[in-house]
């Protein structure tokens, strides 16, 4: 390896060579396998690092926030600027209430309850594991709500690695639509408390939803995407059903 | 007519969010919170490391919020905060690195990064390779080559030579060559 022309490789892959440099460095690289190697390497490398998938945090770390900000005095609308204070930043706690803790709990039960789910009537059950995107989102498609990706049934044999995913199923947008035209309607026997941390879930999922959809967007067959996709999908079906089934259980 | 403080950041920004949260409405702060965390984080995760990330993404919000007022909407309010927490993410690691002797230029600090095997899928491997470079390439190395910015706006923000950028980030871009395939 020439470290007199891989030290310059950097500036040439970013354009901050003069003209001269640049014919150097190019004429160089036409004879040297080893220093385009590193070049390609390089490339991969800033390739890498343009598309790196955004990764959501694994804590909830609102609750810490709403906690400092309203010890500003700024926590209610209204309260105007002249109020305002700012106290020395203090460390952090992750703090969770109990119905968020509950909410949680709802979440982790309908995520372990794993891939295989049923829509409707025998219908939609996944099969296969991890999943490829099939694209981009369809026109009319909702970003926070009920149209992004769901696991599909397919006869044909797929790859062992390869579950299809759809963009705008039907059987999943009709269920999710009629969960919460049922939860809306049982809403009343609900208490506040339980509805607030319902619809913070809900809010979280839907965020996460249309977070995965837009990084879908741009690389449309990143299994790990298209997985925390449907896994968000899903739960957010699974935390309808079991609010509505709260609803009932009221009764 | 003037407009109020509020409305006019609003027409500015296209935001009802940012105009309400600047006078004091914690639901829209709320929303930008929900709207932009990810971005925020992913950020201070890159250039802190994981066990700092979740700290410093809540100090970078509650800033937000203090200094919201601050903020006239003469650019996208995503500009601004993401402008305020990489303030803070450099702030933070000027305290680490006195603590820990390390704010230097000198390049040599590079060379500790150890060896990963190489494995086929570099995609999995990245964060964790940036993860593994010393923290002030992986600052420069973040801002440029993950985050966008240019050379003389790293030497801005981290108040050393351009020249040092680019030798750092070169020295990162070959550290992480090495790392990835495992030379």
């Amino acid at each position: 390896m020439h470290t007199e022309f891989t030290d310059q490789l950097s500036d040439y892959l970013d354009d901050d060579l003069s003209s001269v440099e640049r014919d150097t460095v190019e004429q160089h690289l036409r004879g040297c396998a080893e220093c385009r190697a590193v070049l390609n390497d390089l490339k991969r490398v800033v390739a890498e690092a343009q598309t790196l998938p955004p990764r959501p945090p694994q804590a909830e770390l609102w609750n810490g926030i709403a906690d400092e900000i309203k010890g500003t005095g700024l926590g209610t609308k209204g309260t105007g600027v002249g109020a305002r204070h700012h106290p020395t930043p203090v460390p952090f706690r992750l703090a969770f209430t109990m119905p968020q803790l509950a909410a949680a709990a709802v979440i982790l039960v309908a995520v372990s309850a794993g891939l295989a789910w049923r829509i409707a009537d025998g219908a939609a059950r996944a099969r296969s594991a991890v999943i490829v995107a099939s694209g981009a989102a369809q026109p009319g498609d909702n970003p926070g709500g009920a149209s992004a990706a769901v696991p599909v049934e397919r006869d044909a044999p797929l790859s062992p690695s390869i579950v299809q995913v759809a963009y705008a199923d039907a059987q999943y947008d009709a269920a999710v639509a009629d969960l919460e035209k049922a939860l809306k309607l049982g809403r009343g026997r609900l208490d506040a408390s339980t509805i607030a941390v319902v619809e913070h879930n809900l809010q979280i999922i839907d965020h996460a939803i249309a977070q995965a959809r837009e990084a879908l967007a741009a690389d449309p067959a990143n299994s790990y995407l298209s997985g925390h996709l449907v896994d968000a999908r899903r739960r957010k079906l699974d935390l309808l059903r079991r609010a509505t089934e709260l609803t009932s259980e009221t009764d | 007519m003037a407009l109020s403080g509020e409305t006019s950041i609003q027409a500015r920004t296209g935001d009802p969010d940012v105009a309400l949260a600047a006078a004091g409405d914690s639901s829209a702060f709320e929303r930008l919170y929900r709207a932009h965390v990810v971005r925020i984080h992913n950020l201070t995760r890159r250039m802190l490391g994981g066990q700092e990330a979740d700290e410093v993404t809540q100090d970078i919000f509650v800033r937000t919020w203090q200094k919201l007022a601050q903020f006239r909407g003469e650019s996208a309010f995503s500009t601004w905060l993401h402008r305020l927490a990489v303030n803070v993410v450099i702030e933070r690691r000027r305290s680490f690195a006195i603590q820990r002797g390390r704010m230097s230029d000198d390049v040599a600090a590079l060379d500790g990064l150890s060896v990963a095997p190489a494995r086929a899928d570099l995609t999995v491997d990245m964060e964790h390779a940036i993860d593994q470079l010393p923290p002030g390439a992986r600052e420069i190395f973040v801002l440029h080559d993950v985050e966008g910015y240019k050379h003389r706006e790293i030497a801005v923000l981290l108040d050393i030579a351009t020249g040092t950028s680019k030798r750092q980030l070169h020295r990162a871009r070959m550290l992480l060559r090495g790392y990835l395939s495992g030379d």
